[in-house]
C-alpha cells in the first residue's frame, strides 16, 4: 500500500512540474515574447524551484518523519497555481513596464526579466512538488538494506511522471484546453494531492527505523 | 512558402536501407542546405542557424534550411519572393502613410523595396535576433538610417512598450523549417491585434503575411488569422500570392466598402500620384479577394489563452 502510494504520488508531483514548465513557457511568452530567454528563463527557473524543493523536502522529511504535514505545503501550492491566471497578470505586467517606454531594454534585463516572471509564478508550486521525492524517500524507507532500490524507484516514478507531463502537455493540453483551464486543473490537482497526504500517512505509519544491526534509530 | 523545396529522406526498405535512411538524414543536418552551394557566411544564433548562400547569380538567406530571402546580386531590388510585393496594397485603404512598423527583418526584402519605392517613408523595424540584423547589413544591402531603424527585440515587447503610432504595421514573423513554417503564437492572438491596433493610426493599416492557402495547404492558420483579425479590425482583405503558398492578409482601422470601381480608381491614385512606384503594383491589386475564407466558422479564434497554432492548425492537408 505505501509503495503504490509512494509511486502514485511521485508519478502525480513529477507529472504536474513539468505540465506547469511547458504551458508556462507558452504563459510568459504572451508577456515577455516570444523571446529565446523566456525558454532559457523557463527551464533554469524550474531547475532552481527542483534543486531547493530536494534540500527542502530532505530537510523536512527528518524532522516531520509524517506525510500528513506535507498537506500544509502542497494545499497553499495548489491554491497558488489555481489562482495564477487571477494574481499574475499584474505581477508580470509590473516587471515589462517598469522600464522606461520608448527606448531600449538593457540586454541584460531582456534575459533577466523573464526569469523575474518565472520565478514569480513558478518557483514557489515547483519547489514544493520537489520536495515529494526525498520526503517520500525517508517516509518510505524501513532500513537500509533496500534503500537504494527503493530510492531509485521513487526518483524513476517522479521522473516517468515528469516525461508524461512534457509530452501530454506540448503535445495534447495546448491544443485541447485553455491555459487558465490548465492552471485551474493543475491548481486542484495540487489541492487534491495535499488532502490525499491525510489518508495516506496512515500507511507511512512511523514505526523504528532498523539498520542491519538492529539497533533502533531515533 | 518553400515547403516543397525541403530536402526529403530518400526511401529505402530493409535493415541495411533503414541505415541507409539514417545516414542520409544526418548528411542532410550537417551539410544544410546543400554542399556544392556558393557558402558566403554561415552562423548559428539563439535562434536559427543562418545560411548566405549565393548561386546562379541569386543570394538567398536560409533559417535552419528553409528559405527566408532571395535577392538578385545583379539587382537587389529584383530576385525578392513575390509575396512581399503584396506589403505595398495598404496604400490602397491609405494614400499618407509615413511612419511603418515592420515586424521581422529577414534579408530585408520589404526596407529595401520600400526604400525605392517609397522613399520618404520611414520604417521601424523589430527583429529579435541580433544576428540577423548583421547579416541583413553585410549580405543584403540593408543599411539603418535616420528613415531604417532596427529595434533588436521581440515585436509584442516593442509594441507593449512603445507610445509610438503608426499608419502602417507590416508582419512577416514567421519561422520556417525542415517541417514546415510556424506562425509565432504570440503574434496572432486577438490580444497581440489589438495591440497592434492601438498603435496605428486613425487610417492604419495591418498587414500579415500568412503561409498557407485558402481550402488546402494549412487553410485553418489562415481561417483561424482571418477570424482573430476580424474581431478588432472592421474589414480584413485577402490577397493571395500567385507564386507561392502565401497570402496576406490587410485589416483597416477604418471601415470601407471595397468596390471594383473603388479598387480601381485608388489604384490608379496611388500609382498616378507616385506614391509607390513598384512597376507591378496594379498587378499585385489584381490578387485582392473579397470573400472571407470559406473554412472561417469552423476555425477557432486565436487568443492568449487558447492558440493551437502548433498542433491542431499545424495539420499540413
Amino acid at each position: 500500500m505505501a509503495s503504490f502510494a509512494a509511486v502514485g504520488l511521485m508519478f502525480a508531483g513529477g507529472f504536474i512540474v513539468m505540465i506547469l514548465e511547458i504551458i508556462g513557457a507558452r504563459y510568459l511568452a504572451s508577456e515577455f515574447g516570444g523571446s529565446f530567454y523566456v525558454w532559457v528563463s523557463q527551464i533554469g527557473v524550474v531547475m532552481i524551484a527542483l534543486a531547493a524543493g530536494y534540500y527542502l523536502g530532505g530537510a523536512l522529511a527528518d524532522r516531520w518523519q509524517c506525510l500528513r504535514r506535507m498537506a500544509w505545503l502542497l494545499v497553499p501550492a495548489g491554491g497558488l497555481v489555481l489562482t495564477v491566471p487571477d494574481y499574475a497578470p499584474p505581477l508580470l505586467e509590473a516587471i515589462v513596464l517598469r522600464h522606461p517606454a520608448d527606448a531600449p531594454i538593457p540586454m541584460v534585463w531582456q534575459k533577466l526579466d523573464p526569469a523575474l516572471g518565472s520565478a514569480v509564478v513558478f518557483l514557489t508550486p515547483c519547489l514544493v512538488l520537489a520536495m515529494l521525492p526525498p520526503y517520500l524517500i525517508r517516509i518510505s524507507a524501513r532500513g537500509i538494506t533496500h534503500l537504494g532500490r527503493l530510492s531509485g524507484r521513487i526518483i524513476a516514478w517522479s521522473t516517468l511522471g515528469s516525461i508524461a507531463g512534457v509530452f501530454v502537455a506540448g503535445y495534447f493540453l495546448i491544443d485541447w484546453l485553455r491555459l487558465t483551464t490548465i492552471f485551474r486543473s493543475a491548481g486542484i490537482a495540487i489541492l487534491l494531492l495535499g488532502l490525499l497526504c491525510h489518508p495516506l500517512s496512515r500507511a507511512f505509519a512511523p514505526e523504528p527505523v532498523r539498520d542491519e544491526s538492529g539497533a533502533d534509530h531515533e | 512558402m518553400n515547403d516543397a523545396l525541403s530536402p526529403v529522406a530518400p526511401r529505402a526498405s530493409g535493415r541495411a536501407g533503414f541505415r541507409r535512411t539514417i545516414l542520409a538524414g544526418f548528411a542532410a543536418f550537417s551539410l544544410t542546405p546543400q554542399p556544392f552551394a556558393g557558402v558566403v557566411h554561415e552562423t548559428t544564433s539563439a535562434y536559427h542557424h543562418i545560411l548566405v548562400v549565393d548561386q546562379r547569380g541569386r543570394r538567398t538567406l536560409s533559417f535552419d534550411g528553409s528559405e527566408e530571402t532571395r535577392m538578385s546580386l545583379a539587382n537587389p531590388l529584383q530576385g525578392h519572393f513575390e509575396y512581399v510585393e503584396y506589403f505595398f496594397t495598404p496604400w490602397l485603404w491609405n494614400t499618407n502613410i509615413s511612419n511603418v512598423l515592420m515586424l521581422g527583418l529577414g534579408g530585408g526584402s520589404i526596407q529595401r523595396l520600400y526604400a525605392a519605392h517609397c522613399p520618404t517613408v520611414t520604417i521601424d523595424t523589430v527583429e529579435v535576433d541580433a544576428a540577423v540584423q548583421r547579416v541583413a547589413g553585410q549580405y543584403f544591402n540593408f543599411n539603418t538610417g535616420p528613415r531604417q531603424r532596427v529595434f533588436v527585440q521581440d515585436g509584442r515587447m516593442f509594441l507593449r512598450r512603445s507610445n509610438a503610432r503608426y499608419d502602417l504595421i507590416l508582419l512577416d514573423a514567421y519561422t520556417r523549417g525542415r517541417y514546415g513554417s510556424a506562425i509565432p503564437h504570440h503574434l496572432a492572438t486577438r490580444e497581440f491585434f489589438t495591440l497592434a491596433r492601438e498603435h496605428l493610426t486613425a487610417d492604419g493599416v495591418l498587414a500579415y503575411n500568412v503561409i498557407g492557402t485558402l481550402n488546402g495547404y494549412r487553410a485553418d492558420i489562415v481561417g483561424s488569422v482571418y477570424r482573430t483579425m476580424k474581431t478588432v479590425f472592421p474589414e480584413v482583405h485577402l490577397f493571395p500570392a500567385t507564386e507561392s503558398l502565401n497570402i496576406v492578409l490587410v485589416g483597416t482601422v477604418r471601415p470601407v466598402q471595397v468596390t471594383p470601381a473603388w479598387l480601381k480608381e485608388r489604384t490608379e491614385t496611388v500609382v498616378n500620384r507616385g506614391l509607390v512606384k513598384l512597376p507591378t503594383f496594379a498587378q499585385r491589386v489584381s490578387a485582392f479577394r473579397a470573400m472571407p475564407p470559406a473554412n472561417v466558422e469552423r476555425c477557432p479564434l486565436l487568443t492568449d489563452d487558447f492558440a493551437p497554432v502548433d498542433g491542431l492548425l499545424g495539420n499540413t492537408r
